[in-house]
């Protein structure tokens, strides 16, 4: 049975090929302006990848994500937020909790022990907290996405960052600087801060361990490490790309979808 | 095993006790009107202590609810909310409590004083008490949160009964509330077996009265230019009448020093300020943090906060010619002239007519409106007090604070927009 | 809207609910008729109606946005009041002869002092309305409604008899009756109409002269019984929350799958599902007892929070609902806190409810469509 999952996010497109169960290849690809094309082009690169001819070759897909209404090869979509967490709990069984940081939108499910979706709490309505607010900042702190959290983990007395809004820490981030802050100890302030906003939205569902981040800012360890602070609890690291758990999620809806046909 | 909501309050009462001994080996010039007021501090939670730990009753009450019928019943009380900012003293567990508040899966567009209420009531941080007179005066909030301890798994079994508030203010709606006041009185008998002798109540109200008969003087004395008063001490009279010394004669007192005090300056023709320079009108009551920007005020900007909502409550007295009079004006004293209550409640002709009178009385400068996050009827009055001051030529500011939440909008924050404000007016 | 009933007397619910003063309404002005706004469920229609007059409840449908209500309310009011009051400044709601404010929540009871204040009005008032809802609030509220009878009367000239009062009552009383017939409908396994489409009924019927609303409205029901809708949805969904008139909004989740079959709104059940008292003695007393105390209430009611959530899940069991939708507008107090504690409630009920934050202008269709799909999907449907 081979079934595909395609994520088609704001800022990434993901596709996940997976044959009985497994993940036969995966691919993640800037997003374009276009989800449709997007959609086409991540699933072709998969299915080349996964050393496939065709899409036609797929049993079932499922697309997801903020552009999920414009993948037209896809049978069904479903929710990022179903997906995510059925990624993450195929990922590591354990997980109870997912914090799912995006390109623009950062969302927050608890689940049971199936991966079962019970509660779930999005940001959408700003920056704060997503892709677009690191890449913001190591733009103006000129210094890349892994330089964001390399410096993070080396502040020892991280600054305080009161803005709620991006925009707003942003000019906050150029006054420390011209302040003479250090340097690491900006970064980690503002590691902490969305931090501190994850850890609400996480209490809004009720932590229960193990959490675990997805997404593509999960890479950043430096985040990782502000959110157990902040938790209090240890975020357990995710065995493949934590960006790809959305489509591993779709993808396994997908053979489940086929199990239930036939 | 002590209980948390006990541990609490014990925590506070040595925090008094530390905080008293500490103002007693420093004096200053406001100490000794400083020190009664902690010691009044001091002796609430010793008396809340020891009522809980002796089995006494204990009324969770505000201070909207006629505190002088509580003195003359015997019956001890606390406020619910104010642990958030420890009975004005300054909370030293504030940045724990905001941690713990925004554990509670309530949005923070709520008051953030409401939401911490609504942790401390789950979080079993207050003692819990054999009765509850609520609160659901002036706002949606307060009504909110009263709602949410009735249903609480911690207080749904205490009895509550609050007082309803009419949305007026005149004779009709001061009868109405007189009522309310008088089930209140019963509900209190019914809970705490304590009994309402009205001659004892007579006593009481005669001692507020000359408490808040000193306190109109001093508010008077406060129009001297330059303010012989000194925003530290400016909640010692809601804390006093409202609060702590009800009825009692060391209140007065404290009043009479704080007269004094206000009358040497006037005489010496010295304000508080070596050097006043701007008068201004504090539209709200203290934050938290207002030992942050206060002082800076008077430092940087020559700024004197000459009226606030906590001192101005122009309370009409008592008449304690009899029961019928006596609940009446008590009535009206709680719908009118209860701080904050007053400029909240009912049409905005009341606080405008409040920020007329006190801006031509008090000579101000200019009006600060903190716009404060949990004020949403005020949110959706700063057309109207715009309007006010344009037509009294007096600058307005509208900030946008969190009074009980410094990361809302940082002291440092306040700071910034305060001076461009000034600077921009030409003020100082 | 987009629908699929084929109905003219539908179009026309459809088309009251998308305007402010809709061609019957603006046909009663042309024929000299006179039309009173007011804020807020606790005013009593029945009393504008008893003068001649025709009720309206006021909503700011066709704002686009609030560059002049900036000025007197802060960002941190509720999109409700500011779009309001915006339209009022820019003179969209000139065709009401009267405004009746009453202090439902701390948003909306300066629209009075600022209406009052900065746009020309001749009659203006605003009520008492008490937090607590015991026989000495009832009394005080029917003092407050005797005393409205007496300044409508005055002001418009008319003498408002009992026997007027009355005849209103049951008026009013029968179309509580049609609408909950509407709602009825909605308990089939395939409900005929969708919750959209019953919203649009709902405000039209808070918008023209009760009397052609009623007719309209068999008209309508004599169409839809006996019918059946496709039946196509994944689930039964009630909404609870407050001031929601925006079709629209319930569209989009209706089209993720969601069927909303009832609720608990400022414009549904909780204006027809109990009627006025008949039977009283006095009928501003009856009025009184009705819209206080009877009707299931609004969290900015003290002491009702068990009322309200028994009435919500006696409604999720009468309509066989597999979920509830709390949604309330950014900023309010009152629902914030009740929906917090309902959703507890709910859960031990095992009711699923998902919460939902909006604007009084219905944006960000892509979250709300995200947000109703998960719901559906946590639900397993």
């Amino acid at each position: 049975m081979l079934v595909g999952g395609c994520d088609v996010g704001s800022a990434t497109g993901k596709a996940v090929v997976m044959k009985d169960g497994e993940i036969t290849s995966y691919v993640i690809i800037p997003s374009t302006t276009k989800p449709e094309v997007t959609a086409r082009t991540v699933m072709d690169e998969a299915i080349e990848k996964a050393g496939l001819s065709s899409i036609e070759d797929l049993d079932y897909i499922v697309g997801t994500g903020y552009g999920r209404l414009k993948v037209p090869f896809a049978n069904e979509n479903v929710s990022e937020i179903t997906c995510h967490a059925r990624g993450a709990h195929w990922l590591s069984p354990t997980v109870r909790t997912v914090v799912d940081i995006g390109g623009q939108d950062c969302k927050v499910m608890s689940m049971d022990d199936k991966g079962k979706v019970l509660e779930f709490v999005m940001n959408d309505r700003c920056a704060a907290g997503t892709g677009r607010f690191f890449e913001a900042m190591a733009r103006v702190l000129d210094c890349g996405l892994e330089g964001l959290s390399r410096l993070s983990l080396q502040g020892k007395n991280p600054a305080a960052i009161t803005s709620q809004c991006s925009v707003f820490a942003e000019s906050e981030v150029v006054t420390l600087v011209n302040e003479g802050v250090e340097l690491v100890d900006i970064v980690a302030g503002l590691h902490n801060s969305i931090a501190g906003r994850l850890n609400s939205m996480v209490r809004k569902v009720g932590l229960v361990e193990d959490v675990a981040l997805t997404g593509g800012c999960a890479k950043n360890d430096g985040l990782a490490k502000a959110l157990e602070e902040k938790l209090g609890v240890a975020v357990k690291k995710l065995p493949q790309d934590p960006q790809i758990a959305g489509a591993i999620g779709a993808a396994l809806i997908a053979e489940e979808k086929l199990d239930g046909q036939s | 095993m002590v209980d948390k909501g006990l541990e609490r309050t014990i925590a506070e009462r040595d925090h008094f006790e530390f905080l008293l001994k500490f103002l007693e080996e420093s004096p200053s010039e406001t100490s000794h009107l400083l020190i009664p007021l902690v010691r009044a501090n001091l002796e609430h939670y010793k008396d809340t202590v020891r009522c809980i730990e002796e089995g006494k009753p204990v009324i969770a009450s505000y201070f909207s609810n006629a505190p002088e019928i509580f003195t003359a019943m015997d019956i001890h009380w606390y406020c619910p909310v104010a642990a958030a900012f420890a009975g004005a003293g300054a909370n030293p567990y504030l940045m724990n409590d905001l941690e713990g508040t925004d554990k509670l899966a309530v949005s923070s567009d709520i008051c953030t004083l409401l939401r911490m209420a609504m942790y401390y009531t789950e979080a079993g941080l207050l003692p819990r008490p054999t009765a509850i007179v609520g609160m659901i005066i002036p706002c949606d909030g307060i009504v909110a949160l009263h709602e949410a301890s009735r249903r609480s798994k911690q207080w749904r079994d205490i009895p509550m009964f609050a007082p309803d508030p009419p949305y007026f203010t005149d004779e009709r709606s001061i009868d109405y509330f007189a009522q309310e006041l008088r089930r209140m009185v019963d509900f209190l008998t019914e809970h705490t077996g304590q009994k309402l002798d009205i001659g004892r109540l007579r006593e009481v109200v005669e001692v507020t009265n000359e408490q808040y008969k000193l306190w109109q003087e001093i508010n008077e004395l406060r129009r001297a230019v330059p303010c012989p008063f000194n925003w530290g001490v400016g909640g010692g009279p809601f804390a006093l009448t409202q609060n702590r010394w009800v009825g009692d004669s060391r209140g007065l007192e404290w009043f009479e020093a704080a007269l004094a005090d206000s009358e040497k300056r006037v005489k010496a023709g010295k304000g508080w300020l070596e050097n006043e320079r701007i008068r201004l009108l504090w539209f709200d009551v203290h934050p938290t943090w207002f030992f942050d920007l206060a002082p800076w005020l008077e430092e940087e900007w020559g700024a004197v906060i000459v009226m606030d909502m906590f001192s101005y409550c122009p309370y009409t007295l008592v008449d304690t010619l009899n029961e019928e009079t006596m609940f009446h004006d008590l009535a009206k004293r709680n719908l009118m002239d209860t701080t904050m209550v007053r400029q909240a409640v009912g049409v905005a002709d009341n606080f405008a007519s409040d920020i007329v009178r006190i801006v031509k009385d008090y000579k101000i400068d200019c009006v600060v409106w903190p716009a404060h996050m949990g004020h949403k009827d005020g949110a959706a009055s700063v057309g109207i007090m715009r309007e006010v001051c344009r037509d009294l030529g007096v600058p307005f500011l509208s900030i946008g604070i969190d009074t009980f939440d410094p990361r809302y909008t940082t002291p440092d924050e306040v700071k910034n927009r305060m001076s461009q404000f000034f600077t921009a007016m030409g003020l100082g | 809207m987009e629908t699929n009933l084929k109905s003219k007397v539908f179009q026309e619910f459809s088309d009251a609910a998308e305007t402010l003063a809709n061609p019957v309404l603006q046909h009663w002005k042309d024929q000299g008729g006179k039309v009173v706004g007011y804020f807020c469920s606790t005013v009593p229609e029945e009393i504008i109606t008893a003068a001649g007059l025709v009720p309206f409840r006021m909503r700011a449908t066709g704002s686009t946005g609030t560059e002049e209500s900036d000025a007197y309310y802060s960002s941190i009011n509720c999109s409700f009041p500011r779009h309001c009051f915006n339209q009022a400044l820019t003179g969209d709601f000139k065709f009401l002869d009267g405004v009746i404010c009453v202090n439902s929540c701390d948003h909306v009871r300066r629209i009075y002092d600022n209406w009052k204040r900065f746009v020309p009005t001749d009659f203006i008032e605003v009520m008492s309305l008490p937090r607590k809802t015991g026989q000495d609030q009832v009394d005080w509220y029917t003092d407050e409604l005797a005393m409205l009878r007496d300044k409508i009367g005055k002001y418009f000239g008319v003498e408002i008899t009992d026997d007027l009062l009355w005849k209103a009552v049951k008026l009013h009383n029968e179309t509580r009756r049609l609408q909950k017939k509407l709602y009825e409908l909605r308990k089939q396994e395939k409900p005929p109409i969708t919750g959209a489409e019953t919203l649009a009924v709902m405000v039209a019927g808070t918008a023209m002269p009760k009397e052609q609303y009623n007719e309209k409205l068999r008209e309508l029901l004599d169409e839809l019984s006996g019918t059946e809708g496709p039946g196509s949805h994944r689930a039964r969904l009630m909404i609870v929350g407050g001031i929601l008139d925006d079709p629209a909004y319930v569209k989009v989740i209706e089209d993720q799958g969601g069927l909303v079959v009832t609720d608990s709104t400022c414009f549904g059940s909780r204006l027809m599902w109990i009627e006025v008292n008949e039977n009283a003695s006095d009928p501003v007393a009856a009025l009184a007892q009705y819209y206080l105390t009877d009707r299931p209430s609004c969290p900015r009611m003290y002491g009702e929070h068990d009322n309200r959530t028994q009435y919500v899940i006696d409604m999720c069991r009468e309509f066989n609902c597999d979920g509830v939708i709390g949604e309330r507008l950014i900023f309010c107090d009152s629902w914030l806190v009740e929906h917090y504690m309902l959703g507890q409630d709910l859960k031990a009920a095992g009711i699923p409810m998902l919460k939902m934050d909006r604007e009084y202008l219905t944006s960000g269709i892509g979250q709300l469509r995200t947000r109703a799909q998960a719901f559906l999907e946590t639900m397993g449907r």
